[in-house]
């Protein structure tokens, strides 16, 4: 078994649904992410792919269906339970631990600077040193070519800059999965470039991403599989080519797309 | 102006500015605490927690201190509840200031952007660190005005402790007035006691302000 796991899925999501009251966010989604890979989400906006996103580390109770991380059912005790029951909150911050998120808006904490926001976690929930958390969040925020802005607070940063501190708080964690939830579509057109090329980079060294995106142009060339969503439902998850370099299969897809081409982004 | 007078009654009128002095500084610091107390339960605690923290927010913002302060003094005895005239005191005063600190701390808790709570949430910080690194120290910014506001509206409150013979300032200063026929000299002094304390908490206030904000000044 123990050797198996590498070539098992690191998550897996079994008919997930998710309602807010009555309106359904989520139907019978079901999605395997293997290691190392780069799997984008795209769909109209409304259609669910923050909302699915979010449910993979659980930001979202979802209600049906099920969301696994090495086998281990993320956010409830068990799938059995009727009214599911949450897990402690002690177990599912263990489980978030493992899953880094990168948000539209940074979320950085503008009272700390860039080495704190990366340090903060590592001194109160991996409980290093003040002097190691700092080493570490120096090597993190490297990475992201910030070692010049370790002591600016967010709001002396561009907003490229904030995203790859971002990015630096939650590879400092060195979590098995990264979320990225429209990572760049809060930034100005020229400092888009240097946030994909952290997250290309992040990429080739082997992390497994899921990355919701409107940069169709990341999709089709980073990506190893793109997966469309439509009104809460999975429509079609296949390599890129599969969709950018010919005329998609699903209508669907093909009349999403169609508005990027017209602007002649693909 | 008679100057002698000062001589003769400026011990009893600095007690009565120290008395004034304990009870504010006792208890608005009371109010404080038990303000943020009542913020976070009402934050974080049950929903039937919430409706009575709700409840008690609004009839101690609804009814007059002096009421509060009558009841608890005059009706206390009545429950066994027998206090000095400034215990009575400092137990309405933090009584009646705990729900305006509460606002001011649920107003505080409402600044700060989900999605930075989130973002604490997805590295595994707990609800406490979230509430003691994160919003916190923010929440400072948007709230020290508001708190030295109300600090200030309490020095003038504790005035009202005189009504059941708390020998604060105003109690000591009316002994002088009706014992000396003057007026003038007494109220001076006695505003001059209230701008003293007024002046230094707006000073403190500006002086906090200026710390806690420093991270959003650009560079
Ligand atoms: N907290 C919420 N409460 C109620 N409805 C919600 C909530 N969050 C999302 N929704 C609804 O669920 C649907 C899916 O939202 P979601 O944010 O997942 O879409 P999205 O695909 O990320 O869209 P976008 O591209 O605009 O970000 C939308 O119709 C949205 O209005
Ligand atoms: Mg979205």
């Amino acid at each position: 078994m123990a050797q198996d796991q590498t070539h098992e899925p690191i998550i897996k999501v079994r008919g997930l649904s998710k309602y807010f009251d009555s309106f359904e966010a989520l139907r019978d989604v079901s999605l395997d992410i293997n290691r190392s890979e780069v799997l984008c989400l795209i769909g109209p906006s409304g259609s669910g792919k923050s909302t699915l996103l979010r449910c993979l580390n659980f930001l979202e109770a979802y209600d049906g269906g099920e969301v696994r991380l090495e086998g281990d059912l993320i956010g409830w005790k068990s799938t059995t339970d009727n009214p599911r029951k949450p897990l402690k909150s002690e177990a599912l911050r263990r489980q978030r631990q493992n899953i880094g998120m990168v948000f539209q808006q940074f979320n950085l904490w503008p009272h700390l600077t860039a080495l704190e926001n990366v340090a903060e976690a590592l001194i109160n929930v991996k409980r290093m040193s003040k002097a190691d958390a700092q080493d570490k969040a120096r090597v993190a925020l490297a990475k992201v070519n910030l070692s010049d802005k370790e002591r600016s607070h967010p709001a002396n940063l561009s907003g490229g800059q904030q995203q790859r501190v971002a990015i630096a708080r939650a590879i400092a964690m060195e979590p098995k999965v990264m979320l990225f939830d429209e990572p760049t579509s809060a930034l100005d057109p020229e400092l888009v470039g240097e946030v994909l090329g952290v997250m290309k980079e992040m990429a080739s060294d082997g992390m497994t991403m899921v990355v919701v995106t409107h940069e169709m142009g990341f999709a089709a060339h980073v990506a190893d599989r793109v997966a469309f969503l439509e009104k809460g439902r999975l429509v079609t998850c296949v390599p890129p080519q599969d969709i950018f370099s010919r005329t998609p299969d699903d209508p669907r897809v093909d009349a999403f797309l169609k508005t990027y081409r017209e602007r002649n982004v693909v | 102006m008679e100057l002698d007078l000062f001589i003769r009654y400026g011990p009893s009128l600095l007690s009565g500015f120290a008395v004034t002095i304990l009870c504010w500084i006792v208890g608005s610091l009371g109010g404080l605490v038990l303000g943020f107390v009542l913020a976070c339960l009402y934050r974080f605690g049950p929903a039937p927690l919430k409706w009575f923290i709700f409840g008690y927010v609004e009839v101690i913002r609804g009814t007059p201190f002096m009421i509060q302060l009558f009841i608890l003094y005059y009706g206390g005895p009545s429950v066994g509840i027998l206090l000095s005239p400034v215990q009575a005191g400092i137990i309405s005063f933090i009584v009646y200031g705990s729900p305006y600190f509460a606002e001011i701390f649920r107003s505080g808790f409402n600044a700060i952007p989900e999605g930075q709570i989130e973002a604490a949430r997805c590295v595994g910080l707990s609800e406490t660190r979230i509430v003691t690194r994160i919003v916190l120290p923010q929440m400072l910014v948007p709230i020290t005005a508001p708190l030295t506001n109300f600090f200030i509206i309490l020095t003038k409150e504790t005035a009202i402790l005189s009504v059941v013979t708390v020998p604060e300032l105003l109690y000591e200063t009316q002994t002088m007035a009706s014992e000396t026929f003057t007026f003038v000299e007494p109220f001076l002094v006695l505003s001059i006691f209230y701008w003293l304390m007024v002046i230094g908490t707006s000073r403190l206030g500006a002086i906090v302000e200026t710390r806690v904000t420093r991270h959003l000044r650009r560079t």
